[in-house]
């Protein structure tokens, strides 16, 4: 299986930034001296100062035209709290993060315009909870496809991950 | 639970009703959503895997509440994207009204974006039927899909 890991960088000019973890230990010789300062490290043994990490993602597979979820765990690194407040992909339409909720046997969505992630804390999406809904697909998302999701939060910045589409 | 009859895309009917010796595995849901009936669906497919050849005698069975979206080629499309076994069905109103009356299953509408058009609320249990045509079990959502396996093991 494919790691994925991303950090976001809180300089609006330098935009979403994705990194599988061998080309990161590539870029960061060349990246240290501009960015140290706003941008952390991504790997597991060095966890980002600042910015966002995303992993655990994964979407489901959907015909073309239709619509499917996807879910991911993001880290917010900051000492201060931050929105998810949109996402994008490249495959859909539209994407739209909701929140399922279930009770007493009815199961209803309710769309999430922003949902905070409190400092050093982590917001997990999983089945039967958020998830993103990726609208309208351009295309069909089939097993071991991989596909592009930005995910836009209130301090400006933005991640772009790869998400591998898998049955569960 | 009584029989109900659908129309497939070839014309050809489904009597959604019991068969001896055949246990019926019936959720209902529809294809725009993208959390709570796919991961029914692909629990299905774990269950199917769990019981080996056993599960040949399973009908695994998804029926749209959104008829209106979702006609019954795409039920079908979308039920074999899990298992080329799985059925979807996809009936006319009065159908629909009678087979979610005949398990107790409510749907509604919701307020959705201009991409998504409208949401819908619905049932979420899976229910389990004998060969009799009595229902045995219902899990609702949430439930390991390890409990359906287990069940329809008892039943075969």
């Amino acid at each position: 299986m494919v790691s994925f890991c991303s950090c976001s960088s809180r300089v609006p000019s330098r935009g979403a930034a994705d990194f599988s973890m061998s080309a990161l230990r590539s870029k960061v010789s060349l990246l240290t001296a501009v960015l140290l300062p706003v941008v952390g490290a991504c790997a597991t043994a060095d966890p980002p100062r600042t910015g966002r990490v995303v992993s655990s993602a994964w979407a489901r597979p959907a015909d073309s035209g239709a619509t499917s979820g996807a879910y991911l765990t993001i880290i917010n690194a900051d000492s201060s709290s931050v929105e998810l407040v949109g996402a994008s992909s490249a495959v859909a339409l539209a994407a739209e993060v909701h929140e399922t909720m279930t009770h007493e046997g009815m199961s209803h969505m309710m769309a999430r315009t922003a949902v905070a992630i409190a400092p050093r804390d982590s917001l997990v999406m999983k089945s039967g909870g958020l998830h993103i809904m990726l609208l309208q697909l351009t295309r069909p998302l089939a097993v071991g496809d991989t596909i592009p999701l930005t995910l836009r939060f209130s301090a400006g910045d933005s991640v772009m991950v790869n998400v591998p589409v898998r049955d569960f | 639970m009584p029989p109900v009859s659908f129309v497939l895309p070839d014309s050809s009917s489904y009597a959604l009703g019991p068969v001896p010796g055949r246990p019926l595995v019936v959720f209902f849901g529809y294809t725009h959503c993208p959390d709570v009936c796919p991961t029914t669906l692909a629990d299905w497919k774990r269950v199917k895997a769990q019981l080996g050849r056993d599960a040949e005698q399973v009908r695994f069975v998804f029926v749209t509440v959104d008829p209106e979206r979702d006609t019954p080629e795409v039920a079908r499309r979308y039920a074999r994207q899990y298992d080329s076994t799985f059925v979807g069905l996809s009936g006319d109103a009065p159908t629909t009204a009678r087979i979610m009356e005949a398990y107790g299953v409510a749907a509604a509408r919701e307020e959705g974006s201009a991409a998504s058009g409208y949401l819908v609320s619905h049932s979420s249990q899976v229910f389990l039927v004998n060969g009799d045509g009595n229902l045995v079990a219902l899990y609702p959502f949430g439930t390991r899909w390890e409990a359906l396996a287990a069940d329809l093991a008892r039943l075969l």
